[in-house]
């Protein structure tokens, strides 16, 4: 063999290896996200396309469909390489095996140690940990300005006690026949966990039981919610349609600048600046019975790899890198949506609208139940949760709704 | 002889042979799965061993099932006569085929063509009670001194979906009634005519006798439709207030993938098609019975 012609075998092995480093560098990662979650996503993962030669395929999924779809597609062994999925669902998958052990990566991440402890908490099965926080939401509470302006009210302090939403209720109702105090969706499971448990947990109450032998709904907070909520409901300050919304109208009459106060969550920050530009309104954390007692839901996307996927290690690769602060701050925060690092919540997009660092302080104080069976429990149409709230509120059997919710959710927990 | 029998046997066999396996494939086959599984307490997320009769024991015992299914079949024997005498007189209305009735015709059937579940979106914004076109035109001709929030209770939600698919359904039965008035040898009629049997009597006498078949399928297909209700009562409803308005297979949507107990879903599933069938057989036994009367 000549120099010359070797030389071109080199050439023509290095260029052949060359292109197949590149080719076998270069994948394609599926990932399937709700559809709640889309929007977040879409800008995390727009982000880590245009900084990496391995490119991730996003795969929207109707919320309800979420768990059939994962579930058929682990014992079917075809599943996306990535998922991001409502967080209340980690324990039930985890317990499932359905989701590739992280600990190692994540406790190695220096990030980790950072990130809001209810996902952290939530993502934790017999000390492993199988996902990471990726697209939040928490509730806060939301109160209109003008109403407050109008009914004497002081616009720029929103109420830090149950009895002031009350009292603050009354007095924006006497506004006119139009106007109401107060504003919750009466038949929606979800929007009453994220919105009116929080208000119980600030008060001192613990919410579902982890186990059959775990009480449920302790504490004075469970009851002096419902009384509240009753005496509101009673005293006509929030509206009649409020005992049929099953979620569709969860913000849209406060949009309509009709309601004085409501729980809502961080989303409304960036759906009121789109739909309703002028709506001068404020936000502050869920209260408790007395001053200084404040609780929030954590709500939003954990993300996580599914049992099967075919590129794990650039699976866990993405998830280290979207708690790196490039990624919380470029990705999420710049398009107004919350870091799941709560220490990341004084950045320079936020410092323009400081609504968004009172929700991303929320997630600090927030919680989230640590519970098989949520959706039995809680978000089912006919769940204990939404029947306790019907009954107590609506039909004003308080004491009675509270009993058989308890044993309601132990019977569930127990399953 | 006996060879030429066989023969033709096989061959029958052979012809009805696509048909069969597609009905082994497609019915059979998933329906004993379905069996299979009710008798275990299979997860959606997995897992799961035999019960044995485990699940239909607890369906015995589960209230709320049975309220549902209460609920289905009233739902069923208020809404069927609905759609059929409406759908019947539409047809009767419209069965020439004049342009003008041929264009009702078209409007009444276009809402069968658009989905349930779109359908039911458009009604629950329809029965809104702030910005809801039905409670504004209420107030408006004084019939009702204030809006109505139409989901509030379940009598006044059965009402609000009850009108709802009215609108969306009745088109259909009125279609194949036309079709199957259209059908009678107008030769019949207009002997009729000519001995004089007004326009009442040829439609008691003649029309929905000679139509009965027709009746008998639509009320068939109606009812089965009514009794499988989930879309309308999932959007409209919820299953609320406290669970009154939820339908058998809600009912069962809801455990086997809400609660994820596939096992006893299917078990649910089982009883409901049992239900279905037992009233689908009484449903022709007693035409079958007025037909030999």
């Amino acid at each position: 063999m000549t120099t010359k012609s070797l030389g071109g075998a080199l050439a023509l092995t290095l260029l052949a290896s060359t292109a197949f480093a590149t080719a076998a560098s270069a994948d394609t990662l599926s990932m399937w996200v709700r559809a709640s979650g889309t929007n977040a996503a879409t800008n995390l993962v727009n982000l880590w396309n245009a900084s990496h030669p391995d490119k991730i395929e996003l795969t929207t999924i109707p919320d309800n469909q979420m768990v059939t779809k994962l579930a058929t597609g682990v014992q079917a062994k075809d599943v996306p390489d990535l998922v991001s999925f409502d967080l209340i669902y980690m324990p039930d998958f985890m317990k499932a095996g359905f989701l590739t052990d992280l600990t190692a990566e994540l406790k190695a991440n220096p990030n980790y140690a950072s990130v809001a402890k209810a996902y952290q908490d939530i993502a934790t099965y017999d000390g492993k940990i199988y996902g990471a926080g990726f697209t939040p939401d928490v509730s806060i509470l939301v109160w209109n300005k003008d109403l407050f302006k109008k009914a004497g009210l002081d616009p720029e302090k929103g109420p830090t006690t149950l009895g002031e939403i009350h009292e603050d209720a009354k007095k924006i109702r006497a506004l006119g026949a139009d106007t109401y105090g107060f504003y919750f969706s009466g038949s929606c499971p979800g929007c009453n966990i994220f919105t009116g448990s929080p208000l119980m947990v600030a008060a001192g109450s613990k919410m579902l039981p982890a186990n059959g032998k775990d009480d449920a709904l302790t504490g004075d907070g469970v009851k002096a919610v419902l009384e509240a909520y009753k005496a509101m409901w009673d005293e006509g300050l929030v509206p009649k349609s409020a005992q049929a919304d099953n979620g569709q109208d969860f913000v849209s009459l406060f949009k309509s600048g009709k309601i004085g106060i409501q729980g809502a969550g961080g989303f409304v920050i960036a759906d009121f600046k789109k739909d309703v530009p002028t709506m001068n309104f404020g936000i502050t954390f869920l209260p408790g019975v007395k001053e200084g007692q404040t609780s929030a839901f954590v709500g939003g996307d954990v993300v996580a790899v599914p049992v099967g996927s075919k590129h794990v290690d650039l699976a866990k690769a993405f998830i280290n890198w979207e708690l790196t602060d490039d990624a919380q701050i470029e990705g999420l925060a710049k398009n107004n949506i919350l870091p799941s690092r709560p220490s990341l919540a004084d950045n320079k997009y936020f410092k323009a609208e400081p609504k968004l660092v009172t929700t991303a302080k929320a997630l600090g104080v927030g919680y989230v139940p640590w519970v098989f069976h949520f959706n039995d429990m809680v978000n089912s149409d006919s769940s204990p949760w939404i029947n306790m709230l019907q009954r107590a509120v609506f039909d004003g059997d308080v004491d009675g709704a509270i009993k058989e919710a308890r044993e309601k959710m132990k019977a569930i927990a127990a399953e | 002889m006996g060879g030429v029998q066989a023969r033709r046997r096989a061959q029958g066999w052979l012809y009805i042979a696509p048909a069969l396996l597609f009905v082994v494939l497609v019915v059979v086959v998933p329906f004993g799965q379905l069996v299979a599984l009710s008798l275990s307490n299979q997860s959606l997320l997995g897992g799961g061993h035999f019960v044995g009769f485990d699940n239909y024991v607890k369906i015995w015992n589960d209230s709320a099932f049975w309220r549902a299914l209460g609920f289905t079949l009233k739902y069923t024997l208020w809404l069927t006569p609905i759609l059929m005498g409406l759908g019947y007189a539409l047809a009767l209305l419209t069965v020439d085929n004049s342009p003008l009735k041929k264009a009702t015709r078209t409007i009444a059937f276009l809402p069968v063509v658009i989905g349930l579940g779109s359908s039911s979106l458009l009604w629950i914004w329809l029965f809104d009670e702030q910005v809801g076109l039905l409670n504004k035109a209420l107030v408006d001709l004084h019939v009702i001194d204030a809006p109505i929030v139409w989901f509030v209770t379940a009598d006044l939600a059965f009402w609000a979906v009850s009108i709802s698919v009215t609108w969306k359904v009745v088109g259909f039965g009125m279609v194949l009634f036309v079709a199957g008035i259209q059908s009678i040898n107008p030769e019949i009629l207009e002997a009729a005519v000519i001995d004089g049997a007004g326009y009442w009597s040829r439609v008691w006498r003649i029309v929905l006798p000679l139509t009965r078949r027709v009746v008998l399928l639509t009320t068939l297909i109606s009812v089965i439709g009514s009794l499988l209700a989930l879309d309308q009562f999932y959007i409209m409803t919820s299953g609320a207030p406290r669970g009154q308005t939820f339908t058998a297979v809600y009912w069962i949507y809801q455990n086997s993938f809400v609660a994820f107990k596939l096992g006893y879903g299917a078990a649910l599933s089982v009883v409901l098609t049992a239900v279905i069938m037992a009233l689908s057989a009484l449903q022709i036994a007693l035409s079958q019975r007025g037909k030999a009367e």
